[in-house]
């Protein structure tokens, strides 16, 4: 087939992007990973100027809320239960300090790899209270369930999740008009199949399933390119080695057999409907809000922050009046600036616009 | 948002796969997948298998090219 | 029962000076540690580089090496970085209260056996002893001198444009190998720490070229940090190769699973090396043939593009800057 493509002289993906002369466009990659993956092999720099790439909200770090962070410190400092997370919300700041400031005062704050790996914690600790940050989108959401509900089954006593988990779907439908194109996440359509992006096409909304290397990056943008020229809403899985129409069934049952859907916040963009998931009440014993009777709490965010607007790819991370100035990596003020793979953090990492 | 590893099953036993990404080896669940052997590549998420694969991107993306 | 460390073996009396005896002179013996103040040294005209590094890694034992091994390779390879022979060190432990005797003899020994490596001397020492709770378990601090080889000047400061950047072997084992064994990833590798004593590398460098530039060892903060340091100090730009830059498989799949970039994990074993382009390649064809830097490689190149900054070439042919280092580093997961 390779030699065929050499012999017809047909453009590479990188050509088709590099040569693109046609009417602006502007694509949103709606997930982190991709945002990082973007600028770490350079991408953005060999887009002509037509070209626009927009960094979407898909870093369940950036969109998880000042509040969620204070609810763990809460947990931490007040409770003393061993918190055990993903090393991306070490850094997160909450009104008063991060997770990682909070070893200072005590705290026991415990990097895992896996939700998995917190419950078999809690198992070899049964004199400690173990709780799991449960963030993340469709993808990392059944490793929550799965933990949940082997707890559940083996009958531990000390495990509970924190829960901020959120769906993408009416996300989506809030971005619609930010974006001609979008690079849909493939990690969540693994998970949970294509079909809502496919449906989207009849709302007048285009995007194509989008892997992580550099070949399946550069293939989904030449293909995003390709399609939109022809001027009518698509869509196409670019990531089929992957991603399944119906995407991985078992899992979907999983999170359904122990979560529900539930109105979310979201750093940057305020609440949307429908965009959460919370634990059922079969698994209430579980959930570390009931658990430990915890109040509501309103996390403080800064108001000059323009994390939301930059999230809808309504401004660039350069124009918003923090950035840079007391806003950075290490300081982080508002949503995107706080995980490496947050629009403002890979802006600011990466030079802006080299 | 979702950083995957693809990885290539060594082993299974009892819900659980082996999985080696150049030499890393580590223990994940393969509950979520249907019948996964060993020799099979999984994505691997947050200590989770998510979805099986095929573990060549190459000719994925020449596929799709050839498609257009 | 198992023999630990008290508070009476810091308190200067009977027991620390059978601490001395049993464990520290048994290793370090050789005629210039003496039971006097200070160590008397005789030095050659010439000039003289002097270093002191202090070491806390947890944990103090690891894949490939321990603390006593890192301290005299972390001093051992500051000195050769300055292209200095080194001769002679002096060492301070701080070791807390209840430490087992055992270790402390296999710590000795490591560093006994590193130092003979390079032929370099421990001359002087100090023991303290913290209370329990108060460090943990060890800290060791070494200092030492070394003999300027005749006509070498290496600094920071000297990378020139056109310069090719050499690394003297694959990054990131030492970082990756104290994080696998810190956290509990239940990540199974045979990734060993690099931890090194250089000077026979920077020996034998500059046997075939006199003209090498900058030569800085990548520890804390990885190759990536030195680079961004030297970028700063020589006020150049730094283009680097993605795909020159060596990694091993394993330490790639650990990055991999973990979000991590290899090129921040730290090394205690690896030289970062700046010379003219024309030298390069006898330089590398040298480092090939010594133990610890078979795998060395140029991995880019000075610029006059963007001082202070490094560049990398990516796999697509595109460029784009590596983002600058800073912080604990952190496995991104979600």
């Amino acid at each position: 087939m390779k030699t065929a493509c050499i012999e017809n002289k047909k453009m590479s993906a990188k050509e088709i992007i590099e040569s693109y002369k046609g009417k602006p466009l502007r694509i949103m990659e709606v997930c982190g990973t991709h945002t990082h993956e973007i600028f770490r092999l350079g991408i953005r720099n060999i887009l002509p100027d037509t070209i626009k790439l927009i960094s979407g909200p898909g870093c369940p770090v950036c969109v998880t809320p000042v509040g969620f962070i204070d609810e763990s410190l809460m947990l931490a400092l007040e409770h003393r239960a061993v918190i055990c997370t993903f090393g991306d919300l070490l850094r997160v700041p909450g009104s008063k300090m991060s997770l990682a400031d909070s070893r200072q005062k005590g705290a026991s704050i415990k990097m895992v790899y896996s939700p998995v790996d917190a419950l078999s914690y809690a198992k070899e600790h049964p004199d400690k209270e173990i709780v799991f940050l449960s963030v993340g989108f469709e993808t990392t959401t059944p490793a929550s369930c799965l933990a949940v509900k082997k707890a559940k089954a083996d009958g531990i006593k000390n495990f509970s999740l924190l829960v901020a988990n959120k769906t993408m779907p009416e996300a989506y439908k809030i971005l619609k008009n930010s974006a001609d194109a979008f690079l849909y996440p493939g990690h969540v359509d693994a998970i949970a199949g294509t079909s809502v992006c496919e449906s989207l096409v009849k709302e007048g909304v285009s995007g194509v399933v989008t892997g992580f290397t550099a070949n399946e990056l550069l293939t989904a943008l030449a293909v995003a390119i390709k399609l939109s020229e022809k001027g009518k809403p698509f869509f196409k899985n670019c990531y089929p080695r992957v991603v399944k129409s119906e995407g991985n069934i078992p899992a979907q049952e999983l999170v359904n057999e122990t979560m529900e859907s539930c109105d979310s916040e979201w750093r940057g963009l305020g609440k949307i409907k429908k965009s959460g998931l919370k634990l059922r009440a079969d698994y209430k014993d579980f959930d570390a809000r009931t658990r430990f009777n915890l109040p509501k709490i309103p996390g403080k965010s800064n108001p000059a922050c323009r994390c939301g607007d930059i999230l809808q790819g309504k401004c660039k991370p350069t124009e918003c009046g923090l950035f840079g100035k007391i806003c950075n990596p290490q300081h982080p003020v508002g949503a995107c600036m706080v995980s490496n793979e947050g629009a403002c953090s890979a802006y600011y990492q990466y030079g802006g616009n080299l | 948002m979702c950083v995957g590893l693809s990885a290539k099953v060594i082993g299974i036993d009892n819900g659980m796969a082996i999985i080696d990404a150049s030499g890393a080896k580590r223990e994940i669940s393969a509950e979520l997948i249907k019948d996964l052997e060993p020799g099979d590549y999984v994505m691997v998420h947050a200590g989770i298998a998510i979805a099986k694969i095929t573990d060549n991107d190459e000719d994925e993306t020449d596929e799709i090219m050839e498609s257009l | 029962m198992e023999k630990n460390i008290t508070l009476a073996h810091g308190a200067g009396g009977k027991q620390t000076s059978m601490l001395i005896d049993e464990v520290f002179k048994t290793h370090f013996s050789n005629p210039l540690l003496t039971a006097d103040d200070a160590a008397i040294l005789q030095i050659d005209s010439g000039k003289i580089a002097f270093s002191t590094d202090g070491f806390i890694v947890s944990p103090f034992e690891f894949p490939g090496g321990n603390i006593g091994k890192l301290s005299i390779c972390g001093t051992v390879n500051d000195l050769a970085c300055m292209g200095a022979k080194p001769l002679y060190l002096t060492c301070a432990f701080v070791i807390e209260e209840g430490f087992p005797l055992t270790i402390l003899e296999k710590i000795a020994s490591s560093m006994e056996k590193t130092a003979k490596e390079t032929g370099v001397k421990i001359v002087a020492g100090d023991t303290k002893v913290a209370g329990k709770g108060q460090i943990d378990n060890i800290f060791i601090t070494t200092s030492g001198v070394g003999q300027l080889a005749e006509g070498i000047s290496l600094s920071g400061s000297k990378a020139c444009v056109g310069d090719a950047v050499i690394v003297t072997g694959d990054i990131g084992r030492h970082g990756c190998s104290i994080l696998l064994s810190r956290e509990d990833f239940g990540i199974e590798t045979s990734i060993k720490s690099d931890c090194a004593p250089l000077w026979g590398a920077v020996e034998k460098m500059l046997e075939v070229t006199k003209t090498l530039h900058v030569i800085r060892d990548a520890t804390r903060g990885g190759v990536g940090t030195v680079l961004y340091e030297i970028a700063n100090q020589s006020n150049v730009g730094i283009c680097l190769d993605s795909k020159e830059i060596p990694v091993s498989g394993e330490v790639a799949g650990v990055c991999g699973m973990l979000g991590l970039e290899p090129l921040y994990l730290a090394c205690e074993g690896r030289l970062v090396v700046f010379a003219p382009m024309d030298e390069a390649e006898q330089i590398v064809k040298t480092l090939r043939q010594l133990p610890y830097s078979k795998e060395a490689a140029v991995i880019g190149e000075v610029t006059s593009e963007m001082p202070g900054r490094v560049v990398m070439k990516t796999e697509i042919g595109a460029k784009t800057l590596l983002p600058e280092p800073g912080g604990e580093l952190l496995p991104r997961i979600c």
